[in-house]
C-alpha cells in the first residue's frame, strides 16, 4: 500500500513538473509572437509600397553581390551596349515624373536587365562563378517585380513598350572576364536600382490621386 | 672755330640732330621694358640683348645692380643664366660701351605645369564640386580649362573659380557608374591636362544636419527632445530622403548611446536624470549605403527636467520656445542600435494596454488548456490506480486462497 502511495505520489510529482514544463514550453512559444506583435494596427503597404520595397531589396543583393566579389576596377568594358539609357536621368527629372510613361519605361528596362541577367547566369554556369546562387536569387527577385510592376501598369492602364532586343557581349573565353562583365553589369544595375526605387517613391502619391 | 662751334646755326644743327636721333633710342626702351621672360628652375636661361646680334661688348645688370647670378655672356651680347634659381628673377637691362640702355626684359622663373591632385565632393545630387591642387609648385600665372562628363557622355563645361582652385558642375547625369573629370593647366612654360574619375554615388556625402535643438521634456527626467533641420543643400523632395543618426551621452562619459530615424523629433527616453548631456547628429542618404556619412554637427548640450528645475534655459542652452507644445505621442519611429542604447521610443498607452490584454487573454486561454490536461490526465491516473487497485485486491484475494 505504501509503495503504492509512493508511486502515486511520485507519478503526480512528475505530472506538475511536466504541465509546468508544457506551460513554460508553450509560452516560450508565444514568445517570438509577442515581441513581433506591434501595438499599433500598421498601414496595408500599397502596391507602390511593395514595388519600392521590392526595389531596395534588389538594390540590397546587387550591393551584396558587388561587395562579396569585389572586382577594384575603374577600368569599365563596355561589354554592355543595350543596357537601359541612365544619362538622361537627372535629379531634376524625378522632380516631375508622370505616372504612366515612368511605369511603362521602368518595366521595359526592368525586362531589358533581366535578359542581360539571364545572360550572365547562364554564362557563370559555365565559369562555375561563386556568386551563382545569389544572382539566381537575384533574377527570381527581379521576375517578381516585374510582375508587380505589370499588375500596377494594368491597374493605371500604363502601356507596355515594344522590348529591345539586347544585344549581348559574344562568347566569353575567361573566368576574367565572366568576372569584368558581371562587375559592370551589377554596377549599372546598383545604379538602376536607385534611379527606380526614388522614381517609385516620388509616384506614390501620384498613383492614388490616379486611383 | 669756338666762335664757329657757338653760333646759333651750329647749335640748331646739333639740336636737330641729337632730336633726330632720340626717337629710335626712345623706341628701343619702351619696346623692351615691358618685355618679360619665363624661364625654367635649375636650368639655363639665354637672355638676348635686343632682337639684334651685337658685336659690340655690353654690360648687364639685374635689378640696376651690376651684380649678377652665376652667369656667362655669349659672344652675341646674350646673357646666360647657369642653372637659375628664385633669386636670379628680376628685371635684366644691357648696356652698350657708352652706357646707353639697348635691352631690358623682366625674368619670372617656375615650373611648367605637373599633374593635379584633384578630389570632388558631392552634397547632393544635383551638384559637384570639384577642387585640385597642383602636385608641382610652379610659381608662375596659370589658366584652367575643366570639364566633366559621364560615361559614353558630351563634355560639359565645370565652372572654374580659379582663386579658390575649384569648378562646379550643376546637374550631373548622376546615375551613371563612372564620371570624368578633364582638368588642363597652362602656364607660359607648357600644358598640362589632368583626368580623374569618380563614382559620384561613392561619393555622395550630405551636409550636416542643420539647427540641432535639444529640449527636457516637463515632467520627464529621463528624457531628452531632439530635432533638426535637413541640411540646407539636401533638395527637399520624396525622391531624396535621409537617415539621420543621432548620439548622445551624458557629459564626461566616453561611451556614445545612438538612434537612428528618418524624422525629426526624436524623443531619447534613455537621458541620465540630473546630468548634462551632449547631442551630435549626422546624416547619409537613405537609399544608397555606399554613400558616405555627412561630418557630425556641433554639440548641442542639454540636461534632462528635474523636480526643481525652472522654466528658465539651463535645460537646454540654446533658447528657442518652438517645442513646448510638443508632446507624446509621436509619430516618428528611430531605430536604436547600440548595446548601450535599451530605450524604446514607442511608448503609445493604448498600444500597451492592448498588449496587456492580449496578454491576459492568452494567459487564460493557455491556462484553461493546461487545467484541462491536468484534470484528464488526473481522471486517467485515477482510473489506473482503481485498476491496479483491483488487482491488488484480487492477487491479494488469489494469495489467500489456498492451493
Amino acid at each position: 500500500m505504501n509503495r503504492a502511495t509512493v508511486r502515486i505520489n511520485s507519478r503526480a510529482k512528475v505530472l506538475l513538473d511536466s504541465s509546468s514544463s508544457l506551460l513554460f514550453s508553450l509560452l516560450l512559444a508565444q514568445l517570438p509572437v509577442f515581441t513581433n506583435a506591434s501595438p499599433v494596427p500598421q498601414r496595408r503597404p500599397t502596391d507602390m509600397d511593395k514595388l519600392s520595397n521590392q526595389t531596395k531589396n534588389l538594390m540590397k543583393l546587387t550591393q551584396e553581390l558587388l561587395r562579396e566579389h569585389a572586382f577594384d576596377s575603374d577600368v569599365e568594358p563596355h561589354r554592355f551596349r543595350s543596357l537601359p539609357e541612365m544619362s538622361n536621368r537627372s535629379a531634376n527629372s524625378l522632380n516631375n515624373l508622370e505616372l504612366k510613361p515612368t511605369l511603362s519605361q521602368l518595366h521595359a528596362d526592368l525586362k531589358l536587365y533581366e535578359h542581360h541577367f539571364e545572360w550572365l547566369n547562364k554564362v557563370s554556369k559555365k565559369h562555375h562563378h561563386p556568386a551563382l546562387p545569389k544572382l539566381v536569387e537575384m533574377i527570381r527577385e527581379m521576375k517578381s517585380l516585374i510582375n508587380l510592376l505589370h499588375r500596377q501598369m494594368l491597374r493605371v492602364e500604363a502601356p507596355r513598350l515594344t522590348q529591345v532586343t539586347p544585344s549581348l557581349p559574344p562568347h566569353l573565353p575567361y573566368q576574367f572576364d565572366v568576372l569584368q562583365s558581371s562587375h559592370e553589369l551589377l554596377q549599372h544595375f546598383k545604379l538602376f536600382c536607385d534611379w527606380a526605387y526614388r522614381a517609385f517613391i516620388s509616384l506614390k502619391p501620384k498613383v492614388s490621386a490616379a486611383q | 672755330m669756338p666762335g664757329l662751334l657757338s653760333s646759333p646755326v651750329c647749335l640748331t644743327v646739333i639740336w636737330f640732330l641729337s632730336w633726330s636721333l632720340r626717337p629710335g633710342r626712345a623706341q628701343l626702351r619702351t619696346d623692351e621694358v615691358s618685355g618679360v621672360q619665363y624661364g625654367q628652375m635649375q636650368s639655363n636661361v639665354t637672355l638676348a640683348c635686343g632682337k639684334s646680334p651685337i658685336r659690340a661688348p655690353v654690360a648687364w645688370h639685374l635689378n640696376h645692380s651690376s651684380a649678377l647670378p652665376w652667369h656667362k655672356v655669349a659672344s652675341d651680347g646674350a646673357l646666360v643664366l647657369l642653372r637659375v634659381d628664385h633669386s636670379a628673377q628680376g628685371n635684366y637691362s644691357c648696356y652698350d660701351a657708352r652706357g646707353l640702355l639697348l635691352h631690358s626684359v623682366t625674368l619670372r622663373l617656375g615650373h611648367p605645369p605637373g599633374l593635379l591632385s584633384v578630389s570632388c565632393q558631392v552634397p547632393n545630387h544635383t551638384h559637384v564640386r570639384c577642387s585640385w591642387t597642383e602636385s608641382v609648385k610652379t610659381f608662375l600665372p596659370a589658366k584652367y580649362d575643366a570639364s566633366f562628363r559621364g560615361t559614353g557622355q558630351e563634355w560639359r563645361p565645370c565652372v572654374l573659380d580659379v582663386a579658390r582652385q575649384l569648378c562646379d558642375i550643376y546637374h550631373p547625369a548622376f546615375w551613371q557608374t563612372i564620371h570624368t573629370l578633364r582638368i588642363t593647366e597652362t602656364n607660359a612654360l607648357g600644358s598640362e591636362t589632368t583626368s580623374a574619375r569618380f563614382r559620384l554615388h561613392e561619393l555622395l556625402k550630405p551636409d550636416p544636419p542643420e539647427s540641432l535643438l535639444v529640449k527636457a521634456l516637463e515632467g520627464h527626467p529621463k528624457r531628452l527632445l531632439v530635432s533638426w533641420d535637413f541640411p540646407a543643400s539636401w533638395p527637399l523632395l520624396d525622391a531624396f530622403p535621409l537617415k539621420f543618426q543621432i548620439r548622445y551621452r551624458p557629459q564626461g562619459s566616453v561611451y556614445w548611446s545612438e538612434v537612428f530615424s528618418e524624422e525629426s523629433p526624436v524623443v531619447i527616453f534613455d537621458a541620465l536624470a540630473g546630468h548634462l548631456h551632449q547631442v551630435q547628429i549626422r546624416a547619409h542618404d537613405e537609399v544608397d549605403s555606399d554613400s558616405q556619412w555627412s561630418e557630425w554637427g556641433p554639440l548641442r548640450f542639454a540636461k534632462p527636467w528635474e523636480v526643481s528645475s525652472t522654466p528658465e534655459a539651463p535645460d537646454e542652452l540654446q533658447t528657442e520656445e518652438s517645442f513646448t507644445d510638443y508632446f507624446f505621442p509621436f509619430s516618428t519611429k528611430p531605430e536604436i542600435s547600440t548595446a548601450k542604447s535599451h530605450n524604446s521610443v514607442h511608448p503609445e498607452d493604448e498600444g500597451n494596454l492592448g498588449l496587456v490584454i492580449l496578454l491576459v487573454l492568452f494567459s487564460v486561454v493557455i491556462l484553461t488548456t493546461v487545467l484541462s490536461l491536468i484534470f484528464v490526465v488526473w481522471v486517467r491516473q485515477r482510473r489506473r490506480d482503481q485498476v491496479t487497485k483491483q488487482e491488488l485486491t484480487s492477487m491479494v484475494k488469489m494469495k489467500s486462497m489456498p492451493i
